[in-house]
């Protein structure tokens, strides 16, 4: 160390200090144990059982499992609710179009920065796509003809979700740190606007009333998806890219409502 | 656990009501996947009632009965700045007491099921009714995640509490602290 001429002293007085810190006599054990930085705080981690699945064990931090039935259903519908107005009313309303670094951080990825949108896409849940997408199948399917209604049904559903799947595998290989149901959540509530053209279609509005009023909805659901999800840590000058999908995803779907 | 005490008889459940919903959250869905059809011709409609009878059984179980009837409770978090997964758990401490009845419907269940609804798909692919095959591949996805967090929480509640009665079995202060800490390089190194 000493050899070393261009370093500066000081600094390594300073961290060889830090090294060798003394605890005074009448420390607590407790207060500055070495052996509970590895042990109390850190989870446990018995790894063994994980071999199959990813991710690691974590034990909860709080208790929950007393909590009344009330609690559990008012949390978990408020949740839904959380997730409902960040789509109901999106953060860009394409008045002014967001440019890449504005959707990187309205997205999941980064962490702090992203306020609403992290949110929404931390806690996740399937109620909004399992019911968005039963609600667009059905509506789609009662303005099919009758020898048709369980093809239309099933095509819808099936398209729906594999859509999704698709949109969330794009962004997953554009390098977005997202989970698949995040994902999957995500573009499931944004689908509301699109199950009011399907309903729409099911009362069937004159055609040429149609074009404009889906338009006007399908913008929504593109402005309602992209300020949620953003890029999800997308590489900066990719983000185009991984949210193209999903404006296709939502054109399939709204140009589906206008020919039925 | 002598088989009295843990008979599968309805008088001997400590929570009644919940284990009640449970098992008819779960049989629901199935008998209403077998039988629908003879009560109603519109697929859409059976097709629908399943898949909701699904989620809410899904949902009950994970937050509700799972809790209730075994004291454990599961969840899965992502951390937004690496796209990690972590498994959360929760489970009952040692002074709670899990009723045997409660504990042996639940398991049972749990485990039965997802077997019910691949043995309900192997039978759908041999019949080539391709568009039921997509509500049993739903079934087996939604019962078997909850099959393999809920074994996967009680295996992690039961080695928790393994470490922790060895930390209380010695004395206090750093020497528990340090006891606790070789029990649990000694119990979870293992497969590291």
């Amino acid at each position: 160390m000493a050899s070393s001429s261009n370093i500066n002293p000081y600094d390594n007085y300073e961290s060889s200090r830090i090294e060798d810190v003394i605890d005074p006599d009448d420390l607590n054990v407790d207060d500055d144990d070495p052996l509970e930085a590895t042990s109390a705080t850190t989870p446990l981690n018995p790894t063994h059982l994980t071999s199959a699945i990813p991710g690691e064990d974590r034990r909860a931090p709080n208790n929950t499992l007393d909590e009344s039935i009330w609690d559990t259903l008012s949390r978990d519908v408020f949740a839904v609710w959380e997730k409902m107005k960040a789509v109901l009313w999106p953060k860009f309303t394409f008045k002014k179009w967001p440019d890449a670094n504005d959707v990187l951080e309205s997205g999941g990825g980064f962490g702090n920065g992203g306020g609403r949108g992290a949110a929404v896409i931390g806690d996740w849940d399937l109620w909004g796509p399992l019911v968005f997408c039963l609600a667009l199948s059905t509506l789609l399917s009662f303005s099919a003809s009758d020898s048709q209604t369980t093809q239309v049904f099933a095509g819808v559903f099936s398209m729906v979700w594999i859509g999704e799947a698709v949109v969330t595998a794009q962004i997953k290989l554009l390098g977005g740190n997202i989970s698949f149901f995040q994902s999957v959540s995500v573009i499931g509530y944004t689908l509301f606007p699109v199950v009011i053209c399907a309903l729409l279609s099911a009362l069937h509005i004159p055609a040429i009333a149609r074009v404009p009023v889906y338009a006007a909805l399908y913008l929504w659901s593109l402005a309602a998806g992209v300020s949620i999800l953003g890029g999800s840590g997308v590489v900066r000058n990719r983000v185009g890219l991984a949210v193209f999908p999903l404006g296709i995803f939502y054109g399939g779907l709204v140009c589906l409502c206008l020919v039925s | 656990m002598d088989s009295q005490q843990g008979a599968l008889s309805w008088r001997l459940s400590a929570h009644p009501l919940t284990l009640g919903f449970f098992l008819a959250f779960r049989l629901a869905s199935i008998f209403t996947y077998l039988f629908g059809l003879w009560f109603s011709s519109n697929f859409i409609l059976i097709f629908i009632i399943v898949i909701l009878l699904l989620a809410a059984d899904f949902y009950y179980c994970k937050n509700i009965a799972g809790r209730r009837l075994v004291g454990l409770r599961w969840w899965n978090e992502t951390n937004p700045e690496t796209g990690e997964q972590t498994w959360v758990f929760e489970s009952a401490d040692e002074t709670r007491q899990i009723n045997a009845t409660d504990s042996r419907f639940f398991w049972l269940t749990i485990y039965v099921v997802p077997l019910l609804w691949v043995f309900l798909a192997i039978i759908a692919i041999v019949r080539f009714e391709f568009i039921w095959l997509s509500l049993v591949v739903i079934a087996v996805i939604l019962c078997a995640t909850n099959g393999v967090a809920f074994s996967r929480a009680d295996k992690f509640g039961n080695a928790s509490s393994l470490a922790g009665s060895a930390l209380n079995s010695s004395g206090g202060g750093a020497v528990r602290r340090f006891a606790g800490n070789m029990a649990t390089r000694m119990f979870f190194s293992g497969g590291r």
